[in-house]
């Protein structure tokens, strides 16, 4: 390599390494903001000019948030209605993937591609036939009624379906001549050699379902019933919207996903990458 | 340990057809190799006899019970996969026994049929490690072994030790052959690997082109191959086929030379001449026909001289092996006429008497 296109590689570099830092600057600064904005006092957060550093430090939503409302209770809405979702979309999506995958039915492929379809589906357009579904199975303002729609959930099948594909067939015929059944199958050989993608794909269902917001937003009208993401419209009163004490809140939703995150960094990035070339 | 009959099983995959008809006997304790090309239907034979391809027509008797319809699990057959297909998360113990446990055999007898296995595999010390902790010779061992665990009437073994380097090779074949007389169970091994097919068995089958060619003991089917397909395939450096004319109890190759073949031949046919490289040597003066060496293999025991007739053929000839023949020489060949063979038309063999 001579000296001259070693520099000229330095210098591609370097511009790379200077867009993903403008670009990741871009990124992270309404996370800032709005968690420098939730350090200030109201009167602050609304003054016309940008101001990066709070002038009074301010803990007071905060503590408005974990006292005033109901932050508690909707914490627990929402773990519980997360993981509900988490553990009900993985085991039946697992279950749906493996027999895509593994099974010979009739109408095997046709509902693959049925599968496929629903994803040229987006969920605003289905959302009122989900609506007056669960409000007539009296299932408003009930956890099993913001979880049961967060379960159509195509991607977590064709993932599966894909690893499942990718195991060897030899497996599966080793297996078959050892006298396991299906579900012996799937549980003590398939979802052993594929743990990776199920805790991945547990992880992203968690968040998807953590970040929901349109559904339960319309399946709750009862307060001590909301989501977090929900409950966070509720800080407010009649002379208005408080910013500061909403971001407050809004930072307190996103902290669980947040440490999530940093606690399975690779295991979301595997998950986001999997779907990537299928989530739409 | 049963006797395993097929009782013309066919199969295809859509219009094609994969096994043609196919009748075979193989008796209790019998170490019997599928041998042929690849897609000669072999593997789908074995996989047929295994359960995981289905029989389209015909019987599959293991033991004397109707096992066509059987799932693979009900078979009491034992397959050991090329591959191995150890499952990596589990320990050696836990591949060897996932078999049993899921039948819910008692764990105590689980614990005592894996540590007799694995006693007769010499591998007690690997019984915890994982697959991907084993080497591949390792690896061999507990694909063998949990066959074994089953008590199978009958292992089958489709193309083990392909992925094993020529040395690991050579020493499994051995103890392969050891395990079988030890335990006397039915095997029945697929290869297309002839010496193996050679070493190990009782009976070899000989498939080409979805169906049987020939089935006898390594020695019949090397001596009186029944088509000219066998005598091509099985033996290395392959016989040596002359093409000619059959007269009068005598073969007129294309040369010019005249070989006396003593066999009881239709005359009405055409025949081309078949000879195994040892049975035609290198001689001093008049030998039946002549040749310009053109390659010389020195392989330690025996040479063998690559030859081109007059006309043009050309024939692999032996010699001893401290020969002195250079390529360019001219040289005389003596064929060995008790071991000549002729082959129709059709292919069909016919032998010296």
């Amino acid at each position: 390599m001579t000296a001259s296109s070693a520099r000229q590689i330095n210098l591609v570099g370097g511009i790379i390494t200077l867009l993903t830092l403008i670009i990741a600057i871009l990124w992270a600064f309404p996370i800032y903001w709005g968690i420098v904005s939730s350090l200030k006092p109201e009167n602050e957060v609304v003054r016309p000019y940008i101001e990066l550093w709070p002038e009074t430090l301010t803990f007071e939503h905060y503590i408005f948030a974990l006292t005033e409302t109901q932050i508690g209770r909707w914490y627990i809405n929402s773990i519980a209605t997360a993981v509900g979702a988490t553990i009900l979309t993985i085991s039946t999506s697992m279950l749906v993937g493996y027999a895509l995958s593994q099974l010979r039915f009739p109408l095997r492929r046709p509902l693959y591609w049925l599968i496929l379809a629903s994803f040229m589906v987006p969920t605003q357009t289905l959302i009122i036939n989900h609506f007056v579904l669960v409000a007539n199975m009296g299932l408003l303002n009930t956890w099993a009624g913001i979880i049961l729609p967060q379960l159509i959930n195509p991607v977590v099948i064709i993932v599966y379906k894909q690893f499942f594909d990718q195991v060897p067939r030899d497996f599966r015929e080793a297996a078959v001549m050892d006298n396991a059944g299906e579900f012996r199958i799937l549980f003590k050989v398939y979802m052993p050699m594929n743990w990776g993608v199920t805790t991945a794909l547990a992880i992203v269902t968690f968040i998807w379902s953590w970040n929901s917001f349109l559904w339960p937003f319309l399946a709750v009208t009862k307060t001590e019933m909301m989501t977090i993401t929900v409950g966070i419209t509720q800080v407010s009163d009649a002379f208005g919207v408080y910013y500061a004490s909403q971001l407050a809140a809004a930072v307190l939703a996103g902290l669980p996903v947040a440490l999530a995150y940093l606690l399975f960094q690779r295991r979301v990035t595997q998950a986001i990458t999997l779907s990537a070339g299928i989530k739409g | 340990m049963a006797e395993i009959i097929l009782d013309k099983v066919s199969k295809s995959f859509g219009s094609v057809r994969v096994i043609n008809e196919v009748y075979l006997t193989i008796q209790s304790g019998e170490f019997v190799v599928f041998l042929g090309p690849s897609g000669s239907g072999k593997s789908t034979l074995l996989r047929m006899i295994a359960g995981l391809e289905t029989i389209d027509d015909g019987r599959l008797l293991i033991g004397g019970k109707e096992s066509q319809t059987l799932p693979p699990g009900q078979r009491n057959v034992a397959m050991v996969f090329q591959n191995y297909a150890l499952y990596p998360h589990m320990t050696v113990r836990d591949n060897m026994a996932f078999g049993l446990r899921n039948i819910k055999m008692a764990a105590p007898e689980v614990e005592r049929r894996v540590q007799d296995a694995a006693r007769m595999l010499e591998m007690d010390a690997l019984l915890d490690r994982r697959p991907s902790e084993l080497s591949g010779g390792q690896r061999q061992r507990v694909a063998i072994g949990r066959a074994i665990v089953k008590e199978p009437a009958a292992f089958l073994f489709d193309e083990p030790l392909s992925n094993l380097d020529a040395a690991l090779r050579v020493r499994t074949r051995v103890e392969l052959a050891e395990l079988h007389q030890r335990m006397n169970s039915t095997m029945i091994y697929v290869t297309h690997d002839q010496t193996e097919a050679m070493t190990m068995s009782d009976r070899i089958v000989i498939l080409n082109d979805c169906r049987i060619e020939q089935i006898g003991t390594p020695m019949e089917v090397y001596t009186r191959p029944a088509s000219r397909f066998v005598a091509g395939f099985i033996g290395s450096p392959s016989m040596n086929f002359l093409k000619g004319s059959y007269k009068d109890g005598a073969m007129t190759l294309l040369d010019g030379s005249r070989i006396a073949a003593r066999v009881a031949v239709p005359e009405a046919d055409t025949y081309e001449l078949g000879i195994r490289p040892e049975a035609v040597k290198v001689c001093e003066g008049e030998g039946d026909t002549k040749g310009q060496v053109k390659v010389v293999e020195h392989l330690g025991e025996r040479t063998l001289v690559h030859v081109h007739l007059s006309d043009g053929s050309a024939i692999v000839a032996q010699d001893g092996g401290r020969s002195q023949v250079q390529p360019g020489d001219e040289v005389a060949l003596r064929f060995d006429i008790s071991e000549l063979h002729l082959f129709d038309s059709s292919g069909k063999a016919w032998h010296a008497e």
